[in-house]
């Protein structure tokens, strides 16, 4: 060893140090920091003596980190230095910030109910902080855990519809393949396509949406797989599963090998063997898959497969380059695709330009892109979360700031004896900011208990997804600190200048009452009380809105109908034959589409425009079945061939048009003329989420007919379902039976909005409590501070009136100072909120303002009837006795 | 007894510093402690100890020679006091009282 040391020289070592023998000369510099003057020579000699030794002994990185580590053992309370103390060398004033901190630590203890409120309130408020944190960093981290997510792209295109350009996920077929070809650059392709299968093991049997992909699909996305290899895609018949799937299927074992059948819509079916199993995905993610095979798979189920053709879509094209800066020369070149389209496709579906959205930002760009591929962000949510933490926190820091103001003047005497000690403004300033901050310290440890404990869970809960919230996250570590820091000076800067303003000389001779005439007091118990009753209004309000919807018409008959889905044309036939015999059946019909289910869409050719409507084609008598109401006109006859060239509209079409005499107009869709015979009522097909549409009804051909629709005696709905599903069964063992009540068809609509509510009943009522108790400080502490009066007042005589005047009037005169400018501004706030988030409401009424101030009354008058009470009971004596 | 209140390892120090007598500075405690624990420690270790006991009154301490290797920095010589030796000396009847009020456990340990 010794050898070694000696002979090699040292690269890499500290070359100001030509001597190397000597120990690093900044770690030495620490040592001498922080150990104790009397102890320093000789800890100093020992700690060098060693180092010669491990040098002789080791190479000298080795005693190099030998040495630093033992200086880091030497860290230890005997042999470290003071802070402060007897040798005040550095952080001499730490002597004084632990003066302060024993103070604010006394303060908190002697107010119990004040030191409550402030940490209480400021707790709740941080709680909500966390969960505004914890759901925009979910959205945030969307799709973020890709590797390649500034290399992959999802190309789009530019169209025009309805006079508007908009941006599409969908890309025509060949695209993706000719792309591979031109383009040196793109290293890989995906195309994707989505479809409903049933899929068989053993005797279980489910109706799931597979996810056809190249095998590159999953190179490009980071899945790593928990069992099996992702090359097997790459294998025709390998099929890749979610977790999820493989517990649903395969429980905890690993399904790996295993086969599975899997029956496509045309009633073909293939066997697939499966060779791998995805991890868990990430909780923040909007793209992911629950059966993977390859993309040449889609062969099977459509035996006219032309991957040529670009009149036809494949859900989403996916590339990846090598370099971001690539990607300009790929997006000058693709004006050939353009025009490859824009030749076969008719006119209405011309392309205007390619375009491509990075991984990266596609979720936050997903609500703009048609048909994408991500279901996206939800950005307003994260908006209105955090407008409602931030309007928390500020209530509960006025709060804060209030009571600060009022309580001062219980100290003034310290703050004249600090002053007159030599405490400068600016000391007074930093002592006040820094107790505040251990306030809000507490305040932060408790809220965020809170946060993770319990309004994190809560609102997990109630909408049903986990947000993924971890401590290892290491912006969270950023954001606490900011958040306290912000919190204690949002709160701490006002009072702090305000109290440290005041002259010694004045304090101390006792000619300053301030505190108690605080204009400022008054105008921010007048801006909570104004949030308040934003909130409140918007809690009222939402609630009225869930029995408005409840109520609110479909605009045709929900309750009696029910629906099956079909999976070819043959069982619509047997299953009609079948259900026709039920009494209990008033009307049957097929559809090629559904209420509720789906619709497709066209194009109608105006001569100056083009319009672009939801479309449904159904058999002649659905209108009669699902109960839609004819306005005008007259709805298809059955045995009519000539009505093929006819249309149903709802009135919206008519509206949106402008048309003067509807019936009898003709239209052009696809190149041919269609002939307008009735309008039916307005309609909602999809959920109230969901703006009505202009709509177009069609016959549609017997052969095309996926829905089976009934009208049943009301009463036997949940007869009839029974009945139909053993039908099924017995019709079809092989298939799972896909249908229910078209109640149900908006899923869990109702329930949601019931949540939505009850949330905003919540923040409502922290917000009440909030302002309840910033209230009840107030007027304790008012009351506090003019206990002689009231003293004097009961001794001469004053009964309970005229107590309760002289403490009522001035918070009821803010008050109403509060509902004035309040109660306008609530009504347009939240008119506001009801537009952005609903498309259907309730119309906003002064209803909700006017309860909502009578909450506010109530919460005034009971909070300082308190006080009065307690004035009353107590014996003016001892409130004269004092001093 | 209690007001003594000697730790393990610092009896093991104070033990060693006896031992060693005019040489007991630091690293050479560290070095002979080591060797007869067969472990390694580190100076902070042995440096809390000495202190510690030093403000307890076990040992006192002066300075001695300084060395190059030690940078011109002088040793610090300590020994202990006679406090320390007495309660040694009780620690050590103590223990032994123990040893011998369990009669097997003797008796099997001097046959071995």
């Amino acid at each position: 060893m010794e050898f070694h040391s000696r002979t090699f020289p040292r690269i890499g070592d500290d070359m100001s140090q030509p001597n190397d023998t000597k120990p690093p000369k900044w770690l030495l510099r620490f040592l001498r920091f922080f150990v104790k003057k009397e102890y320093l020579e000789e800890i100093e000699g020992d700690m060098e003596e060693l180092f010669h030794d491990n040098v002789e002994q080791k190479p000298y990185r080795r005693a190099k980190s030998m040495y630093t580590w033992e200086i880091i053992k030497l860290l230890r309370p005997i042999l470290i230095k003071k802070l402060g103390g007897i040798h005040p060398i550095h952080l001499n004033q730490y002597g004084m910030y632990k003066n302060y901190f024993k103070i604010s630590i006394r303060g908190l203890m002697k107010n119990p109910i004040t030191s409550f409120i402030n940490l209480f309130g400021l707790a709740i408020a941080i709680g909500f902080s966390i969960l505004v944190y914890g759901f925009s960093h979910w959205n945030y981290s969307m799709d973020q855990f890709h590797k390649n997510k500034n290399e992959v792209y999802l190309a789009t295109f530019f169209a025009k519809r309805d006079g508007t350009v908009q941006e599409f996920g969908l890309t025509p077929k060949p695209l993706g393949e000719m792309l591979k070809k031109d383009f040196a650059q793109i290293k890989n392709v995906c195309r994707v396509e989505d479809e409903n299968v049933v899929l068989k093991y053993e005797n279980k049997v489910f109706h799931e949406r597979i996810r056809y992909a190249d095998p590159e699909f999953l190179e490009m996305f980071t899945f790593p797989l928990k069992w099996g290899f992702s090359k097997s895609l790459q294998d025709l018949s390998s099929i890749i599963l979610s977790e999820k799937m493989s517990v649903k299927y395969f429980g905890k074992e690993n399904p790996v090998g295993q086969r599975i059948q899997m029956i496509f819509e045309n009633g073909r079916s293939k066997s697939f063997k499966i060779t791998g199993v995805a991890e868990e995905f990430p909780e923040a993610h909007t793209i992911a898959f629950d059966f993977l095979i390859n993309f040449e798979n889609f062969r099977v189920p459509e035996t006219g497969f032309d991957l040529h053709d670009w009149n036809k879509f494949v859900n989403a094209t996916l590339i990846q380059v090598d370099h971001p800066s690539d990607l300009m020369a790929i997006e000058q070149g693709m004006e050939k695709y353009r025009i490859l389209h824009n030749a076969a496709a008719p006119a209405d579906w011309a392309i205007s330009y390619f375009a491509f959205e990075p991984l990266a930002t596609l979720a936050k760009r997903a609500g703009a892109i048609r048909e994408s591929i991500s279901s996206g962000t939800d950005e307003t949510s994260v908006m209105f979360l955090t407008m409602v933490g931030g309007f928390m926190l500020v209530l509960a820091c006025i709060n804060y700031i209030n009571i600060a103001i009022v309580s001062a003047a219980k100290r003034l005497k310290e703050i004249g004896v600090r002053k007159s000690i030599g405490a400068t403004r600016k000391t007074i300033t930093v002592q006040f900011l820094s107790e505040n901050i251990i306030t809000t310290f507490f305040a932060l440890i408790l809220g965020f208990i809170f946060g993770i404990f319990v309004v994190i869970p809560w609102f997990e809960d109630f909408n049903h997804f986990s947000m993924g919230f971890t401590l290892k996250d290491a912006t969270l570590w950023i954001y606490l600190p900011a958040l306290l820091l912000f919190t204690g000076i949002a709160s701490g800067l006002y009072p702090s200048l305000y109290i440290s303003k005041f002259q010694v000389v004045e304090i101390l001779k006792g000619s300053i009452k301030f505190g108690k005439k605080n204009p400022l007091t008054k105008l921010f118990l007048v801006f909570q009380l104004i949030l308040a009753c934003i909130f409140i209004t918007m809690a009222v309000m939402g609630t009225q809105n869930i029995s408005y919807l409840a109520k609110r018409s479909w605009g045709y008959n929900e309750r009696q109908t029910l629906y099956v889905s079909l999976p070819d044309q043959s069982s619509f036939e047997k299953l009609n034959a079948l259900m026709l015999q039920d009494p209990d059946v008033l009307s049957i019909s097929g559809s090629r589409d559904h209420l509720g289910k789906n619709n497709t869409t066209a194009v109608i050719h105006l001569p100056d425009h083009q319009f672009e409507v939801d479309q449904l084609s159904v058999q002649a008598n659905y209108f009669e079945t699902m109960g839609l109401q004819l306005a005008a006109g007259r709805l298809f006859e059955d045995h009519l061939e000539t009505d093929k060239k006819t249309l149903v509209v709802n009135e919206l079409f008519v509206q949106s048009l402008g048309l003067k005499n509807p019936i009898g107009q003709e239209f052009k869709i696809d190149s041919v003329q269609y002939r307008l015979i009735g309008i039916v009522n307005d309609f909602h097909s999809y959920s109230f989420f969901t703006k009505m549409k202009p709509t177009i009804f069609r016959v549609a051909d017997k052969g095309s007919y996926r829905y089976l629709s009934l009208k049943v005696r009301p009463g036997t709905e949940n007869k009839t379902y029974k009945s139909i599903q053993a039908r099924w069964s017995e019709l079809f063992p092989e298939i799972p039976f896909e249908g229910g009540y078209q109640e149900d068809v908006w899923g869990d609509y109702y329930e949601q909005m019931g949540r939505g509510a009850s949330a905003l009943r919540v923040v409502a009522s922290v917000a009440i409590l909030l302002v309840s108790l910033g209230l009840y400080g107030l007027v304790k502490l008012n009351v506090t501070g003019r206990v002689r009066e009231f003293s004097i007042r009961k001794v001469l005589g004053a009964g309970i009136r005229d107590i309760a005047y002289h403490i009522t009037t001035q918070y009821l005169v803010l008050l109403s100072f509060a509902v004035v400018a309040g109660a306008p501004l609530s009504y347009v706030l939240v008119k506001l909120f009801f537009d952005t988030f609903f498309t259907y409401h309730v119309s906003i009424s002064y209803f909700g303002v006017a309860i909502a101030v009578a909450i506010l009354l109530l919460v005034v008058v009971i909070t300082v009837s308190t006080q009065i009470r307690k004035v009353l009971k107590s014996n003016p004596v001892n409130g004269l006795k004092a001093e | 007894m209690k007001k003594t209140k000697l730790g393990e390892f610092e009896e093991l120090v104070l033990l060693t510093v006896v031992a060693l007598q005019k040489v007991a500075y630091g690293v050479e405690i560290k070095r002979e402690l080591e060797e007869r624990l067969n472990e390694k420690l580190s100076v902070g270790s042995i440096q809390s100890a000495l202190k510690r006991m030093e403000q307890k009154g076990f040992l006192t301490s002066e300075f001695g020679e300084a060395t190059q290797k030690r940078g011109g920095k002088r040793k610090r010589i300590y020994s202990a006091t006679f406090h320390a030796f007495k309660i040694l000396a009780e620690l050590k009847e103590i223990r032994a009282g123990l040893w011998n009020s369990i009669p097997g456990l003797s008796q099997e340990l001097g046959t071995i």
